[in-house]
């Protein structure tokens, strides 16, 4: 059947096109296109080093709170500024709170409408007051003569949608109440962080705002509202979306290698860890064997480079390039980042809550270990860490300690070069940032979209995603829902992933 | 899906009330915020070179919330984070919106006009398609620093030759009324209440950068709360410290929004009730001049 292209690829963040080449229903090459650039890296050089936060943080609108913390990282590394414990761990649920929010709303606003059928809400003949509410708006809407009605839920791709009405039915009540509960978690973020999206109270050496202990109290019992949300309506939606698509174990599986920065400070070490597995193998994470290639990319560079060496010169009629992401590479190998990655790192460290929450998982949800790389297995390790990490967080605000300091005195300093890891919701994030006569002499950032949508490399090798569209059914009238259920599973974020 | 009048006239309350509009509107909003709900007002959001945070924060509205303002108030034609719509259903959507024409274009994001291709949709540069739904609208809604004035994209050395919508429409000989919204992002307020503004009572009165007189209208330095504390000269010198931030680099000074007595998401903070400096991020200016650093710590260092 030949070519199946799905541009735009919607429900994600950014402007994604996937082309693929489908043979008896299968498909057998894909690529992944980034179709949007601004040169984030380029403007920075010649600021103030203290502006790298607030304008890498405004990469993204989904997960700015995680280039603010890189950003804010890469600085205090190269100006020798000691963040102290309150700042540490105010960023922790300044981030940690962004991260509930943004795994929910990849669930339920990304993601869930691939797996349901709106239309079984014609039908509902129960009395939930939410669920009669919404079915009498989309009849309503329906019976009138407008352009597109019950947008923005249709129009869709056809497809196999489930007949289960409860399924159906439970999923858009939840859709509603996860943006309800989406807010929640922004409210948190912006309690610590100022603002949200682009947090202002995150700087170079800590978290302006200080501890207050009834904003604290405050922020724990908002916590407990959306961490409530996550373990009775968020994981088990999962769960159910596991039974009712038990196919999906066996498909998008990808690159076997994984790759994590390690995140959420406490004291000298990350709470996830940071650690690489290549095809199987753990190894203790050497960033000095990241590269960056631009062989299949719209821009001119001398080979692969590591971050330190990037450059950023457009080039978009270049020859042979068909994507604005760069290639990262570790060790040469294209790598997997994202909940997954940082789930399986944390099992190969051997990090026993962890262990112990993801053969709950297994049990419950009839995967198995090697089936967790695969679109259902993304979903239920990312619903299982948005759990994980709401727990944690309770652990974070008992460490605050309100009086004590939050924020490090600034020392200006001319010179310096350093290097910040954290991860984004999506993956593993670095900045890398170089300082001259007290401006920005130069900067990079490797984002975890990028990671995960590379284009070829320099031997041709697929990315982690084009990798797991190999072998994706292709149903002939469902025009690429099958592969847009694997892409999703990924969280793309494509502004991130070119910036 | 049917509201009855009272919840209606509730939402409007709340909203005239955070517009600071005097009472006298609320029926005229009550209203608009119904038409709104029955669909008559369709809204095309599409974005260029943004980073979805204006999306992001539209969800983060109080009043009307996010849920009733997907399914009730907002009849969004096409959203790229929202819309079932993918791939081919999505083109779709996008042609069937621009047939009938007649909704209001939301812009979000920068439009690449030196370096085109810079932002593809669909096989098209986002400055053609862009166009192409302006040339059908009632009016566009230019949300964000980006869509209203450029923003970070268009801020030197601009590789993509980044413009706000409204230059690239201007350029294109398009006319259409045109309403910028800045800030990055914006307040959701921001966002809806001039939403039904435009929809209800008509273009809102704007001033030279086409901006909402009645939520740009005043210098966020007059009604902050630590305008006595500048008058006094009591500055910070140091982060988290106490004292007005004026001397760190605040630009709340020059910068014409409303966040000292709104707050952000729900009221809970807002960013010098949290002690960092005020960016400017409503202002015209915000970030185009590597000059001006958002904090002022390097300047003795700069002078030693």
């Amino acid at each position: 059947m030949g070519k199946v292209i799905i541009d735009p690829l919607t429900r994600i963040e950014g402007h994604l096109r996937i082309d693929t080449r489908v043979e008896d229903g299968r498909v057998v090459e894909a690529w992944s296109k980034g179709e949007m650039f601004r040169g984030f890296e380029a403007l920075l050089v010649g600021r103030d080093p203290l502006d790298a936060p607030p304008i890498t943080q405004r990469i993204c609108g989904v997960c700015p709170v995680s280039h603010t913390v890189a950003s804010c990282k890469a600085v205090e590394a190269a100006l020798g500024l000691k963040v102290p414990a309150n700042g540490d761990y105010l960023r922790n649920l300044v981030l940690g709170a962004n991260y509930l929010q943004s795994h929910i709303l990849h669930f339920y606003q990304l993601s869930a409408l691939d797996f349901v059928n709106v239309e079984a809400l014609l039908g509902y003949e129960g009395r939930d007051p939410v669920l009669r509410e919404v079915k009498a708006w989309a009849g309503g809407e329906l019976a009138s003569n407008k352009v597109l009605p019950v947008a923005p839920f249709l129009p869709k791709l056809p497809g196999d949608y489930p007949t289960d009405s409860s399924w159906n039915l439970g999923a858009l009540a939840h859709y509603l109440e996860a943006l309800e509960i989406r807010q929640e978690a922004h409210r948190m973020a912006a309690m610590f962080g100022g603002k949200m999206p682009h947090p202002a109270a995150l700087i170079p050496g800590g978290v302006t705002c200080g501890v207050d202990a009834e904003a604290v109290e405050d922020f724990r019992m908002r916590l407990a509202r959306v961490k409530r949300f996550v373990a009775n309506v968020y994981l088990p939606d999962v769960l159910a979306a596991a039974r009712l698509f038990p196919d999906y174990a066996q498909i998008g599986r990808g690159v076997p290698n994984f790759l994590a920065f390690g995140v959420f400070d406490e004291g000298e070490s990350p709470w996830l860890p940071a650690g690489v597995l290549l095809d199987g193998k753990f190894e203790k994470l050497d960033t000095s064997k990241i590269t960056e290639t631009t062989a299949a990319s719209f821009y001119d560079q001398n080979g692969p480079q590591h971050p330190t060496r990037g450059e950023i010169r457009p080039h978009a009629h270049k020859d042979g390039a068909y994507s604005w992401l760069k290639g990262p590479r570790y060790n040469g190998q294209p790598c997997e980042v994202g909940p997954l990655a940082r789930i399986l790192v944390a099992l190969a460290a051997d990090l026993a809550p962890v262990r112990s929450a993801v053969n709950d998982l297994l049990a419950e949800s009839g995967l198995t270990v090697d089936a967790l790389p695969s679109v259902l297995g993304r979903h239920a390790v990312r619903a299982l860490e948005t759990l994980l990490v709401a727990e944690r967080m309770e652990l974070w605000l008992d460490r605050l300690k309100p009086g004590e300091p939050s924020v490090a005195s600034y020392v200006p300093r001319a010179q310096g070069q350093g290097e910040g890891l954290t991860e984004a919701p999506r993956g593993a994030l670095g900045h890398w940032l170089s300082i001259s006569g007290g401006k920005i002499e130069r900067y990079q950032c490797v984002v975890p979209s990028t990671w995960n949508f590379s284009p070829r490399g320099d031997q041709g090798e697929p990315g982690p995603v084009e990798a797991a569209l190999l072998g994706t059914p292709s149903h002939p009238d469902y025009q690429g829902l099958e592969m847009a259920r694997v892409v999703r599973s990924f969280d793309p974020c494509i502004a991130c992933a070119v910036h | 899906m049917k509201m009855d009048r009272r919840t209606f006239l509730k939402d409007a309350g709340l909203l005239v009330a955070a517009l600071g509009l005097s009472p006298s509107w609320l029926p005229k909003a009550a209203e608009a915020l119904e038409e709104m709900a029955t669909g008559r007002a369709p809204i095309l959001w599409l974005q260029g070179q943004s980073c979805s945070g204006c999306s992001v924060s539209l969800l983060n509205s109080e009043s009307p919330g996010p849920a009733d303002l997907v399914t009730r108030y907002l009849s969004l034609y096409f959203h790229q984070t929202l819309s079932a719509a993918t791939g081919v259903a999505a083109t779709e959507a996008m042609g069937r919106a621009m047939e009938a024409g007649n909704y209001i274009l939301v812009a979000e994001g920068a439009v690449p006009l030196g370096m085109p291709d810079a932002c593809r949709i669909a096989d098209e540069n986002f400055a053609d398609l862009l166009t192409r739904a302006a040339k059908r609208a009632k009016a566009v809604v230019c949300v964000g620093a980006c869509a209203a004035f450029g923003g970070i994209p268009a801020a030197p050395p601009n590789l993509t030759g980044a413009v706000s919508a409204g230059e690239a429409l201007a350029k294109a000989g398009v006319k259409v009324p045109i309403i910028n919204i800045p800030g990055c992002p914006p307040h959701p307020a921001w966002i809806v209440g001039n939403l039904v503004n435009v929809l209800k009572v008509g273009i809102p009165e704007l001033d030279e950068f086409q901006r909402p007189k009645r939520t740009f209208g005043h210098l966020l330095h007059e009604q902050c709360p630590y305008f006595a504390q500048y008058q006094a000269q009591k500055f910070a010198k140091q982060p988290g410290e106490a004292g007005c931030l004026f001397k760190l680099g605040c630009q709340g000074v020059v910068t014409h929004a409303d966040c000292s007595n709104r707050g952000w998401n729900g009221g809970v903070n807002w960013c010098i009730r949290a002690r960092a400096v005020c960016i400017g991020c409503a202002r015209p200016e915000f970030a185009r001049d590597p000059e001006f650093a958002f904090y002022r710590l390097n300047e003795e260092a700069e002078k030693a």
